[in-house]
């Protein structure tokens, strides 16, 4: 896996391309037949077979192959991409975080996020469920990026198959565990807010 | 009960088990040589090293629904895949693959005598591809009896790509043939009895390189694989085939890249006989081993030819150096 | 319509208007956008929010109060004003929490809305926050006073409007405004903000809780979300409702509503009624049209064998017996199975109503009668209202009595034998008479006698009247000024001069008093004469509301010719309140017969009691959807023709299905509403094409209405007074506030129960349970005090139909009883 990491590192660094020499089609027949020559008793033919091998004996003895053995293994994903959706949590007090404003229910394009709100004893809007039709979902991001609260983002679960439709899409199952507060990360995908926020924020005055 | 016909018959169940086991596990070797070459892995979870997905492949095949178009003619198009297999394991039974048995059976202390070919006459060599050249009848009546337009093209492709390259097949085998002075195969395999040097591959390069062209046309593999190319034709004349019946058609491919393995070691690589410390029937398996592997090999390396180009490799290339090569050796034996 | 009617241009394009018309309404009117936080077109000008300032020929003016004149040339914005009204934004947005997220109004909020309109984006005014609890006021009042901006709209509505002046603005306690700002601000904006910063709103009885008729209407109108229902805090974004528009079921005003519905939740995604709203500018609703929504008849699906029943039952039966809560088109195909299958037809409110109608007419030749509530309240500057517990039976026509108070400076006489404080708190120039019970007829006659055209009246009329009369001799001692010449001789010139000297004499003079007995019969106070005059000084706009008491009566007919006569020979324009929802299209569509409660006769009963009963209530032997699950009109007392629309999915049988399955029935319900019937004053049109809303001006849009049909009228002569005497406890029919039938009462917010409702003196006799018996039968009920009633009569409702009620009281709304503490 590493040594993967590292060439893919390598190659995303500098792309190298090379223009092909691409000659022109041979248009007498003596051309054809000079071709067809050149091909067959040039090296042509044998550095395919010659490079296949090489590889073969690469795969077998060497460098190993390139397949991920996924499931078992797995690739890491990058931050914006936009997987199964994670709720977050208050760092200090582990409440959740979402507000049950109803923004990203009206920005779902695909209309596939729905929640009931209600008042609750503490006089707060509370959530009392909150489902997104995965079966609907094109994971537009729509709804990370209109969050106020950066409650919903998306996390890194990609594997959308299941049995039942259902799976993943209650709030429960989307919000992070509370015994796993420690590992939430800052989402610094799409939606997230800007590295320069601070800065074009302007203050209120606080006299008092 | 005449033991001549007791041991055809033993013989013929046991190579047409083995044979078609064979090409079973061709399809496995085949997956996992393109695998390696292309640095992936092929069949792994089935068994160890996914040894097992022959089973499982063959399972799937077997359960699978089969399907008769309704508009196909259902004759035809269910005996298709029967000449497939048919013709396949029909060509192998003139083939010597190994040297003739001979034990002792324990009981009745007598000496058995088996040759290693089921049916050997004399004219072996033209039995082996006169039976390959009917196999075309099988993606022929196929392609054309299911009433599928990409059907059609495949078929028709076998027709032109089948009969052209047995042009080739013939002429490219008949300096061999006068060098020999022989049709049996058994004959073509003592004729190389002296060891790597008496091989004819030595004596006529050409046509061993043509015969091994034409087989690759003969067999349906890449680069010539035209008749059910995916990117072209959908699958060609196997288009509307499934389950056990599109099974039998890739045995009887399978069974034929046996077989052109098994001529080519026999006619130009000197058969089984003995190298050396080698034994014969090690040399065979491992010539013939050599000539299947060259087949995926070529398969992993190289791009398939459009057929215009097959077409004009055949007849404006292959068959005159065919040709010339059979004058250049006629002269040399008259001459000589 | 007096009013001249004036030319002005707004921002360069040409209003017609009435002189002396704000020119926000103008504006409102013409569809050009005037900012304006604090004013409601119907209510007079708070001048709170300020930000209406535009330009008037050049000088500023408030909008919301500066009136209209020819050739007026207003611009609605320019640099000054726009800065101005930016700060006014700054300032209200000032120590304004930033939960928006969690706002009930947040989308669709005023003060958001000017917030952006106005460009706000900075915050130059700071001052320390005041702690602010969030309070319930009532049963459905929440009221988060963090979120309040003082706009004073629900002061406003609920004096102007609703006229229970149950909320006031009170103190904040805030700290004092930093004196620099008064140099460095707008003028405007400082000012606005040293009255916000003081004050917050209050209930007006300086408790915590209103004492309120509950109707929601300042809920209505909060620009922002500090005001919500308390059922709906938090339930929902305002994006999310789908509005349908359609018509309150809940009594004859027929009020223009929307239904506003979303997914019940997430597992059940059945279309909830979350709130309903209302065009509040135009139209102010009741707390039973405003919360008493959920009462639909969920019904998952056909019930085949009951239905099977229902139709043999139908077959069967002699008679249907039905309420007015169902629509025209209900009520036509009910006249059509008494066409076709020769059933009779029983609906007691309706039958009552109609006897005084039909005799209406008899004697005044007019299908309809003439008074238009809508118009009175614009134009009318003097109230009647007769047999009507006002604030009981008829939301709307009590805001209509509060509006000729607040905003016409009218006077009103409420005639009723169940006193009111509400009523006389309304205005200054109220008074209420509590009559004896069934005197209405000496009302009538007195009207005449006071506002006829006596040389029209025919004579014997007169004489009846006159005779009322009695003429007496009084002495009263009156001063007397005379002028007394005298020839004074100047002694020092010797001329003589005459003077004129005036003289005070006490003479005493005998002088005609006439006093009408009728007075006396209603028991008037004694100084009424006086005090009418007093009212009547430039009143020109008279309107005579009539109420159920009238139809309920011995002498129906007898009132009706009255009613007919009043219309006839005096000012008056009269509306007469049908007693229910649709009361008016049931007389106008059936043939109601005479419901004698005979047990021998077998009848089918939609919504109310019978052998089988069809029922929306879901207690019946077949399911019907309910007035908010149907499409169809109902006939309002505005004499409108509305349209309902179906806002909850119903999946059972409907009353069109038992029709077409007795072979004669339409294809949809709606159907039906092109074919009531033209001679009685409908149209023939599609129910699709009936329009419901309003226009901009606040005309009402809604269906079509209905067309005064004319006969020639009998000249009769009316009968006399006839006194019936009701001795011992006497018992009034009538529903507490926000109950006006079962419907009201299966919704959950309406908590008014099914009790004697009486005054606090009374309570004290009866305790908290009371039993009284009604023809032979008792009933037990708790007893609740209802702080604005007076007097000993005792109030029972009729919304619950298994008590058969009506079936008790007959033909009279008022019963004698006996009662005793339970």
């Amino acid at each position: 896996m590493n040594e993967i990491r590292k060439e893919d590192e390598r190659v995303k660094g500098t792309q190298e391309y090379v223009l092909l020499d691409l000659s022109h089609s041979p248009e007498t027949g003596f051309d054809q037949f000079a071709q067809v020559v050149k091909r067959t008793f040039g090296k042509e033919l044998f550095v395919g077979l010659w490079v296949t091998l090489r590889e073969m004996g690469s795969t077998l003895f060497g460098k190993g192959k390139h397949t991920v053995s996924y499931p078992l293994e797995k690739m890491p994903i990058a931050p914006r991409y936009r997987a199964i959706h994670d709720m977050l949590r208050l760092l200090e007090s582990g409440n959740y975080r979402c507000i049950g404003c109803g923004l990203c229910e009206k920005i779902c394009i695909s209309n596939c996020i729905a929640m009931d709100t209600k008042y609750d004893e503490n006089q707060r809007k509370e959530v009392s469920e909150y489902t997104i039709n995965f079966g609907r979902c094109i994971f537009c991001g729509y709804c990370a990026e209109v969050c106020p609260e950066l409650a919903i983002v998306h996390g890194g679960r990609y594997e959308n198959a299941s049995e039942q439709r259902a799976s993943f899409s209650l709030f429960e199952d989307m919000l992070k565990p509370i015994d796993m507060l420690t590992q939430q990360k800052e989402f610094d995908g799409f939606g997230a807010v800007s590295p320069n926020a601070d800065e074009n924020i302007k203050k209120t005055p606080l006299a008092y | 009960m005449d033991p001549l016909l007791i041991g055809t018959v033993l013989k013929s169940i046991i190579v047409l088990s083995i044979v078609s086991a064979l090409a079973g596990f061709g399809t496995y070797i085949e997956r996992k040589v393109l695998a390696f070459m292309q640095r992936r892995l092929g069949p792994t979870h089935v068994g160890p090293f996914g040894l097992l997905q022959i089973a499982a492949d063959g399972i799937k095949l077997f359960t699978k629904e089969d399907i008769i178009p309704s508009n196909a003619n259902k004759l035809i198009f269910s005996v298709a895949p029967a000449i497939a297999a048919a013709t396949a394991f029909i060509a192998i039974s003139a083939v010597p693959l190994f040297h003739t048995f001979e034990f002792t059976v324990p009981v009745i202390n007598q000496l058995v005598i088996v040759p290693s070919v089921i049916a050997d006459i004399n004219i072996g060599i033209l039995f082996v591809l006169g039976m390959m050249a009917a196999g075309l009848y099988a993606p022929l009546l196929a392609g054309m009896a299911q009433a599928n337009k990409w059907g059609i093209i495949g078929s028709s492709r076998t027709a032109v790509q089948f009969l052209s390259y047995e042009v080739v097949t013939g002429l490219s085998v008949m300096a061999p043939i006068m060098l020999v002075g022989s049709l049996s195969l058994i004959d073509f395999n003592n004729a190389q009895a002296d060891g790597v040097g008496s091989w004819i591959v030595w004596q006529q390069p050409v046509a061993f390189v043509l015969f091994l062209i034409a087989g690759f046309a003969e067999t349906n593999r890449t680069p010539f694989d035209l008749l059910e190319h995916e990117a072209e034709v959908v699958s060609g004349y196997a288009t509307e085939y499934s389950g056990l019946r599109w099974g039998m058609f890739f045995i009887g491919e399978y069974a034929n890249m046996i077989t052109i393995s098994f001529l080519l070691a026999i006619i130009f690589c000197g058969g089984y006989s003995d190298i050396g410390f080698v034994a014969g029937w090690l040399a065979m398996l491992l010539k013939v081993a050599f000539f299947f592997f060259l087949m995926l090999w070529i398969r992993a390396a190289w791009p398939h030819v459009r057929p215009d180009q097959l077409m004009w490799l055949c007849w404006k290339v292959l068959m005159p150096i065919a040709v010339i090569n059979i004058v250049i050796t006629g002269l040399v034996v008259m001459l000589g | 319509m007096s009013e001249n009617m004036i030319t002005m241009t707004i921002d360069g394009v040409a209003c017609q208007a009435k002189e002396g018309e704000y020119i926000l309404n103008v504006a409102r009117a013409n569809a050009i956008f005037i900012p304006a936080i604090c004013y409601l077109t119907r209510c007079s000008p708070t001048l709170a929010c300020r930000i209406c300032l535009v330009e008037a020929d050049g000088k500023r003016v408030y909008a919301c109060n500066a009136k209209a004149k020819d050739g007026m040339e207003v611009l609605t914005s320019n640099q000054e004003i726009l800065e101005e009204r930016k700060a006014i934004m700054q300032v209200y947005d000032v120590n304004h929490p930033l939960q928006c997220g969690v706002c009930d109004q947040s989308g669709s909020c005023e003060l958001q809305n000017y917030t952006l309109e106005l460009s706000v984006d900075t915050q130059p005014y700071v001052i320390a926050d005041t702690t602010r609890e969030a309070k319930n006021w009532s049963s459905v009042l929440h009221y988060d006073p963090g979120l309040c901006i003082v706009c004073e709209r629900c002061v406003t509505v609920c004096k102007d409007m609703i006229g229970d002046a149950a909320i006031t603005t009170g103190a904040r306690g805030g700290v004092e405004l930093d004196k620099e700002y008064k140099e460095s601000m707008p003028k405007d904006a400082y000012s606005m903000w040293n009255k916000l910063q003081k004050s917050v709103i209050t209930p007006s009885n300086d408790t915590d809780s209103t004492n309120c008729s509950d109707c929601g209407e300042c809920i209505a109108v909060c620009p922002v979300g500090a005001l919500v229902s308390r059922d709906f805090v938090y339930t929902t974004n305002s994006w999310e409702l789908t509005k349908v528009p359609a018509t309150c079921a809940h009594c004859s005003s027929g009020c223009q509503i929307y239904y506003e519905t979303k997914p019940t939740s997430i597992e059940n995604r059945d279309q909830k009624i979350y709130r309903v709203t209302n065009e509040w500018n135009y139209l102010s609703l009741c707390g039973a049209g405003r919360f008493g929504y959920d009462f639909e008849n969920r019904v998952v699906a056909k019930n085949e064998v009951a239905f099977r029943v229902a139709i043999d039952a139908i077959k069967s039966a002699q008679a249907i017996r039905f309420t007015s809560v169902i629509t025209n088109e209900e009520a036509l195909m009910l006249q059509t199975l008494k066409e076709k299958l020769g059933v009779k037809l029983f609906n007691t409110e309706a039958k009552a109503f109609q006897n005084f109608m039909s005799s209406y007419t008899t004697h005044s030749g007019n299908m309809l009668f003439g008074g238009n509530i809508k118009e009175m309240m614009q134009t009318s500057d003097f109230i009647i209202s007769i047999g009507s517990s006002l604030r009981n039976d008829n939301p709307n026509v009590r805001y209509l009595f509060n509006n000729i108070q607040k905003l016409n400076k009218g006077a009103g006489l409420y005639f009723h034998p169940v006193g009111d404080s509400l009523i006389t708190s309304m205005g200054k120039n109220i008074t209420q008479i509590e009559h004896k019970v069934g005197t209405e007829e000496a009302i009538l006659y007195w009207i005449l006698d006071q506002f006829a055209d006596k040389e029209k009246l025919p004579s014997e009329i007169n004489e009846y009247i006159t005779s009322f009369h009695e003429v007496s001799k009084k002495t009263i001692t009156e001063k007397v000024i005379t002028d007394v010449t005298e020839t004074v001789v100047d002694a020092e010139t010797g001329e003589s001069k005459e003077i004129v000297k005036k003289v005070t004499t006490n003479v005493e003079k005998e002088i005609e008093v006439v006093a009408n007995r009728l007075l006396d019969i209603l028991d008037a106070p004694a100084d009424f004469d006086a005090t009418l005059e007093k009212y009547l000084g430039k009143k020109e706009n008279f309107s005579l509301v009539l109420g159920e008491d009238l139809y309920f009566h011995s002498q129906v007919k007898n009132l009706a010719h009255l009613v007919a006569l009043i219309e006839e020979f005096t000012p008056f324009s009269v509306a007469i309140i049908p007693p229910r929802t649709n009361s008016l299209g049931v007389a106008l569509l059936c043939e109601l017969d005479d419901d004698m409660n005979d047990d021998k006769i077998t009848t089918v009963g939609y919504n109310t009691i019978g052998d089988f009963v069809l029922s929306s209530l879901g207690n019946g032997d077949l399911d019907m959807p309910a007035m908010n699950q149907q499409e169809g009109t109902l006939t309002n007392m505005h004499k409108r023709v509305v349209p309902t629309n179906a806002a909850v999915s119903y999946h059972g049988y409907e009353l069109n299905d038992i029709m077409n399955e007795l072979g004669f029935g339409q294809d949809l319900t709606v159907d039906w509403t092109s074919l009531l019937p033209t001679g009685r004053g409908f149209k023939s049109v599609d129910f699709d094409s009936l329009p419901n809303g309003y226009t901009n001006s606040g005309e009402e849009n809604r269906g079509y209405r209905l067309e005064n049909k004319t006969t020639k009228s009998t000249s009769s002569i009316p009968t006399k007074i006839v006194t019936s005497d009701i001795s011992g406890e006497i018992l009034y029919r009538c529903n507490p506030q926000r109950q006006f039938n079962e419907f009201t009462d299966k919704a959950h917010q309406i908590f008014e129960e099914f009790a004697l409702y009486v005054s606090k003196e009374k309570a004290e006799m009866l305790g908290d349970k009371a039993t009284l018996e009604i023809n032979n039968k008792e009933f037990t009920l708790p007893v609740v005090v209802d702080d604005r009633m007076s007097g000993d009569i005792i109030k029972l409702p009729d919304f619950k139909h298994s008590h058969e009620i009506y079936t008790h009281f007959g033909d009279s709304r008022f019963k004698s009883t006996t009662i005793r503490k339970a």
